[in-house]
């Protein structure tokens, strides 16, 4: 039985971890603190494991789980667990070296800035993540009805700001498996 | 700030230590998974609720196409909007999916707008309504579901234009123009174009009987809504003594949500935020006492039974027991308004 539930966890690990950490990362100011929201988030899925949804269910739920954690942080409750040293450090050697293959460009992060927390978070999750309204609900914890006219809303003062509409790029879908498809809660 | 990395970008960073120590320091933690949650427990079904006051909103939203051919906004020539609609039970104003194999799987809806998800095996059908001055975003942004974007191509939907869009070769999206002050988009996913075409010839009006009889048994209507958020206090205040804080009116909990997950969350969360609005107000004015109860109550948050149903299907009660843990630990939860929408 328990053998079962290390060969779920190390499979949820393995496809998600990549996934998990970009979504810390993007949204962290110190890579000590995107390994942190990794570790913490990936604990929360071991110690509840039996109720992380199945499928292309995983992701967004784990996002979720994220979205919280990163709150906690930064509401300065920073640190719940010690887990994840050795990635605090390989991250932060290996982080300031990326300068290209960024999910957006600098024009466009400046212009998301002038929007509200709000808007922000739910263009973040359908330009970083890829997400369609239904994951974005997901991860929000909020409806369909609720997200889809934000979401529009959201892009609509982004092009204003712009002048064009960004699509997520240098973000490959194919590499999230089949994400989508979920309603409710 | 970190760049915006991509998760392809990571994924070739040299974190492999990193990474795999992670993994196996995570797994030599110890689970929680042994407590006993809702898997042992007979699971209730779930309960959709369309309430009263979406259904009239269907009722709105596409008035039958009796009433559309015979001119619709009442003679003025001026849209009409919901109000000066006519209602009635007997009004074919609700619209469904009529084709064989299809079975509705999820009902969303609020004051304004709404979702029916049918699904047949993998493939689902979605039929959504908005409001008329949301109708111009949402073409908008379909528009660039293709590159370059485009208005989509030209579709007849219940005797009405529409513009249809591909997501993929087989994931179509439709959205009819507005009529009667409302909306819809039809959502196909699975089928190719032919059979998202067809589904949408599917579509028909049904009164208020008939498409109550379609909804499958785990489906109650609006009007049970009120005896829904009784049960939840009732089951709450099984264990809590006494369910509220002096000076909150039970009267006061209500909800327009219209599902049991979301339902659950804003009763169960007004229990909450007003018991930690006790334990914060006591402890700023020194009351032992007062805080003490107020501890206690929240103590038996791990009991309520709405908490226990919707333990398996998100993190809201996860939320509650966090900040009941820390009020018995003597602490005041920063920020627990916001995190359980105590605002809203």
């Amino acid at each position: 039985m328990s053998d079962g539930r290390d060969e779920s966890f190390r499979r949820l690990y393995a496809e998600h971890f990549d996934a998990v950490l970009g979504f810390a990362v993007r949204r962290t100011d110190r890579t000590e603190d995107a390994a942190d929201v990794t570790a913490d988030t990936f604990l929360v899925a071991w110690r509840r494991l039996a109720h992380v949804p199945a499928g292309v269910e995983t992701r967004p739920w784990l996002y979720g789980v994220a979205r919280r954690v990163l709150a906690n942080h930064r509401r300065g409750d920073r640190r719940r667990t010690h887990l994840g040293q050795r990635l605090r450090r390989e991250l932060a050697a290996a982080l300031p070296d990326v300068s290209d293959e960024v999910v957006q460009r600098a024009d466009v992060t400046a212009a998301m800035q002038r929007l509200s927390a709000r808007d922000q978070e739910v263009l973040e999750l359908h330009l970083w993540e890829g997400l369609e309204p239904r994951e974005i609900a997901e991860v929000l914890g909020l409806t369909t009805v609720v997200v889809r006219p934000r979401l529009s809303r959201a892009r609509a003062r982004l092009r204003d700001l712009l002048g064009n509409d960004p699509e997520p790029p240098g973000h490959h879908p194919s590499r999230h498996p089949q994400l989508a498809r979920k309603e409710q809660p | 700030m970190n760049p915006k990395i991509t998760d392809e970008a990571l994924a070739d960073l040299p974190l492999h230590h990193g990474r795999a120590d992670l993994l196996e320091e995570i797994m030599r933690t110890p689970t929680l998974d042994d407590r006993p949650i809702r898997a042992e427990r007979p699971r209730r079904r779930t309960t959709w609720l369309v309430p009263v006051a979406a259904a009239s909103v269907v009722a709105a939203l596409a008035v039958g196409s009796a009433w559309w051919a015979t001119g619709g906004s009442g003679g003025d020539g001026a849209d009409s909007g919901v109000a000066s609609q006519p209602t009635g039970a007997d009004v074919r104003d609700r619209v469904v999916l009529d084709a064989p194999g299809w079975v509705v799987a999820a009902a969303y809806a609020d004051g304004q707008s709404g979702e029916m998800t049918y699904e047949k095996g993998r493939d689902r059908f979605d039929v959504s309504w908005y409001p008329a001055d949301q109708y111009d975003s949402y073409v908008e942004d379909r528009r660039h579901v293709v590159e370059p974007p485009a208005d989509g191509e030209p579709v007849t939907v219940l005797e009405l234009g529409a513009q249809m869009w591909a997501y993929s070769a087989t994931d179509h999206t439709a959205i009819r123009e507005v009529e009667g002050g409302r909306w819809f988009e039809l959502r196909g996913s699975g089928m190719d174009e032919a059979g998202y075409r067809a589904l949408l010839t599917s579509l028909r009006f049904v009164d208020q009987a008939e498409f109550d009889a379609l909804l499958p048994g785990s489906f109650v209507t609006g009007s049970e809504r009120s005896a829904t958020i009784d049960e939840i206090l009732d089951g709450i205040a099984d264990v809590a003594h006494p369910l509220l804080p002096a000076g909150v009116a039970r009267s006061s909990i209500d909800s327009d949500q219209s599902d049991d997950y979301q339902l659950g969350a804003e009763v169960a969360g007004a229990v909450a935020c007003a018991w930690l609005d006790e334990y914060a107000d006591a402890t700023r004015a020194g009351d032992e006492r007062r805080a003490q109860r107020a501890a206690g109550v929240l103590t038996s948050a791990q009991d309520w039974p709405v908490l226990d149903d919707m333990n398996a299907r998100g993190d809201y009660p996860e939320v509650i027991w966090e900040y009941a843990d820390q009020v018995v630990a003597g602490k005041v939860p920063e920020g627990y308004a916001g995190g359980l929408g105590c605002d809203r």
